[in-house]
């Protein structure tokens, strides 16, 4: 229950900070932001669909976690922190050819790893963990 | 590893909910276990077992 609501704290902080940066720069905003700016919804929409679900689950009298939601998590994060390797090896790459500013490659960096996890965890939660 | 968990649960009129709550996971375990998506581990098999008072063996089974 506790990690429900720390992840609904979070999601609410991103938001904020989100909202923050979008609506107290004076010049508008650019289609590159945008771009920064969907992921970062989708990431968060991420974040309160799974909260979502822990607390169905409780308010039904389950475990908010058990061992296939833990399995499912411990292989999510082993595959995208494999796969993100690679994000940040193509972004390093292209860092060079097209000249982008540090901080928009470190945020693009961040954002592609929060995305990877989220697909990660779609494949494990429709194709299952046999383990075979 | 197959199962034969829907058959039992169909036999002792469980929902697949009941069922959940008597082995204290999330429905959606039950579910995956069901379309043979998870194998359970050791404790979750015996759990299950135990609901339906028979062996192991007699529910998850190798072709």
């Amino acid at each position: 229950m506790k990690k429900t609501v720390v992840l609904f704290i979070i999601g609410a902080l991103v938001l904020i900070a989100t909202g923050f940066w979008i609506f107290s720069g004076s010049s508008p905003v650019e289609p590159a932001e945008l771009v920064s700016l969907f992921v970062i919804v989708l990431v968060v929409a991420f974040a309160l669909f799974v909260g979502y679900k822990r607390l169905t689950s409780v308010k039904k009298g389950e475990p908010a976690e058990d061992e296939m939601s833990k399995k499912i998590m411990h292989k999510t994060s082993s595959l995208s922190y494999y796969i993100s390797l690679y994000w940040w090896l193509t972004l390093m790459y292209f860092s060079d050819k097209l000249n982008f500013e540090t901080h928009t490659i470190i945020g693009a960096g961040i954002l592609g790893m929060a995305v990877i996890f989220a697909v990660c965890w779609l494949v494990f939660n429709f194709r299952g963990v046999r383990n075979e | 590893m197959n199962n034969r968990i829907r058959e039992f649960r169909a036999r002792y009129n469980l929902t697949q909910e009941d069922l959940a709550k008597k082995v204290n996971v999330r429905r959606e375990t039950i579910v995956f276990l069901e379309k043979n998506k998870y194998n359970p581990s050791l404790k979750l098999a015996y759990d299950i077992a135990r609901v339906f008072e028979v062996k192991i063996e007699e529910i998850f089974y190798f072709n």
